[in-house]
């Protein structure tokens, strides 16, 4: 799937493919498949189960045949993409190594197992499903059911989790630093908002707009935090990745929305580089633009908003932020359009002089966003 | 020679760096980092490798080899790690996690 060429560092301009392949044409997808769809067919009948798993996370996940479902249902894959309404876990495990999605350990509907890390990631990503089907009636990532997938025990040592455009994926840690990233559940929401986030408003992963992207996952993660616990938002203490850490390590959490660049101060480490202001905006090539630097500022805003409203998070803010998201942002937005999409989605729910409308252009005022 | 290697990005955007100096380095793993820059073809490689799937929370590398007579960087997502390079950029992860 890659391609070595001069140019744009590991494709950070955007969606783009180089591979000139007829079927990359789309652009709402981070990941662009080049198999062509006669052959997934051929592979989704004829294969072997894995195949047949790898040829329907290809169809499911390309443009071209969203909404088709009778497609799918025509060659017996159905089964695969649940029902509407339904929820459809199923966890892998790579054994340490680095093929996706590895060996079927848990699908949905069975017992526990001894490994923790895949009944974290079973739990957790049912409590994601669970927090957007009850809070803001949306049937899976696509709202169409899309199928929960995650890979644990990725590679050894591995400090990350990331969401590949099909899947979560969960590194154990290296036991010094890092422990396993499944221990936190908003490290689970974190990956399933991404998902949630490519299919809406398809935030670009660079820049301004990659910090946008950064911070709706870890809004929904923290929210999907706060409302497994019934955390006001005066209660929660709005870190990110608590628990992570060994005890090695000075820091309560990777990011806090509350106080960003405050999380942790280690000798190893250094310290946490989020800004809480535009006035220390980093402005560097590093991570991708500094998508997970950067993403303090949005992540604060949305935290004053939530205080200055009060009570359950998710109930007011987080339906502002989640209609902004799901409705109304561009690919390319910005902090600004942010700021004002989110006034806007404020003033249409409560009205333009409501109380709501007030907190959250007082919470992009306060973090430098807009005047 | 010299290696080294920036890694940023990932879930928890931390930066992650090392150097290794052949010189300093215990005979055998001076050899095999060597080995390593040369399995990988390193300075041939392009100064950026594009990944076309930019995939959110992924690791980005910076590698950097030098030697008497050059120097040459490379930038790639870990997506787009090709096979042949992978070795090089894991052994200097353990190398910067040692310290």
């Amino acid at each position: 799937m890659s391609a070595i060429s001069q140019g744009a560092f590991d494709g950070g301009s955007g969606h783009s493919c180089n591979s000139g392949n007829p079927h990359c044409t789309h652009h709402r997808h981070a990941i662009c498949f080049i198999i062509p769809p006669i052959m997934l067919r051929n592979i989704a009948e004829k294969g072997d189960e894995e195949q047949r798993t790898l040829a329907f996370h290809t169809l499911a996940a390309s443009e071209r045949f969203r909404g088709q479902r009778e497609v799918l249902s025509a060659l017996g894959i159905v089964k695969s993409l649940g029902s509407p309404g339904e929820k459809l876990r199923t966890i892998y495990d790579a054994k340490r190594g680095t093929t996706l999605p590895g060996r079927l350990v848990r699908s949905e509907g069975k017992k526990a197992t001894k490994d923790q890390a895949v009944n974290e990631a079973y739990d957790g990503s049912g409590a994601t499903y669970d927090f957007y089907s009850e809070v803001y009636e949306r049937n899976s990532i696509d709202d169409r059911g899309f199928r929960l997938d995650s890979t644990v025990h990725y590679d050894r040592d591995y400090d990350n989790a990331f969401w590949n455009g099909t899947q979560m994926v969960y590194g154990d840690g290296d036991g010094q630093i890092f422990q396993r990233f499944t221990r936190s559940i908003d490290v689970i929401a974190h990956e399933l908002t991404h998902g949630v986030t490519e299919f809406e408003a398809g935030l670009e992963y660079q820049d301004q707009p990659g910090a946008l992207n950064e911070s709706f996952s870890d809004v929904f993660g923290s929210l999907v935090k706060q409302w497994v616990r019934k955390e006001t938002a005066e209660q929660a203490n709005w870190i990110i990745g608590e628990g992570l850490f060994t005890s090695r390590v000075k820091g309560i959490g990777i990011r806090s929305m509350k106080a960003p660049g405050t999380a942790y101060d280690d000798p190893l480490l250094g310290q946490d580089p989020q800004p809480a202001h535009m006035k220390d905006y980093y402005g560097g090539a590093e991570d991708n633009g500094g998508v997970h630097i950067n993403s303090g500022i949005p992540n604060r805003a949305f935290y004053l908003a939530a205080t200055a409203i009060g009570g359950y998070a998710w109930e007011k803010a987080g339906k502002i932020w989640y209609i902004a998201l799901r409705d109304r942002l561009r690919s390319t937005a910005q902090f600004v359009d942010a700021a004002k999409v989110t006034m806007a989605v404020a003033g249409d729910l409560f009205g333009l002089k409501s109380k709501e409308m007030k907190a959250v252009r007082g919470a992009w005022q306060k973090v430098g966003v807009i005047k | 020679m010299r290696a080294s290697l920036e890694r940023t990005g990932g879930f928890a955007g931390m930066r992650l760096t090392s150097t290794a100096d052949t010189d300093k380095l215990a005979p055998e793993e001076a050899k095999e980092l060597r080995q390593l820059v040369e399995a990988a073809d390193f300075f041939r490689l392009p100064p950026t490798i594009a990944s076309q799937a930019n995939q959110p929370d992924r690791f980005q590398y910076k590698l950097t080899v030098e030697d008497d007579q050059r120097t040459h960087t490379v930038m790639v997502g870990e997506a787009a790690i090709p096979p042949r390079v992978r070795p090089l950029a894991e052994w200097l992860t353990q190398y910067a996690r040692r310290r």
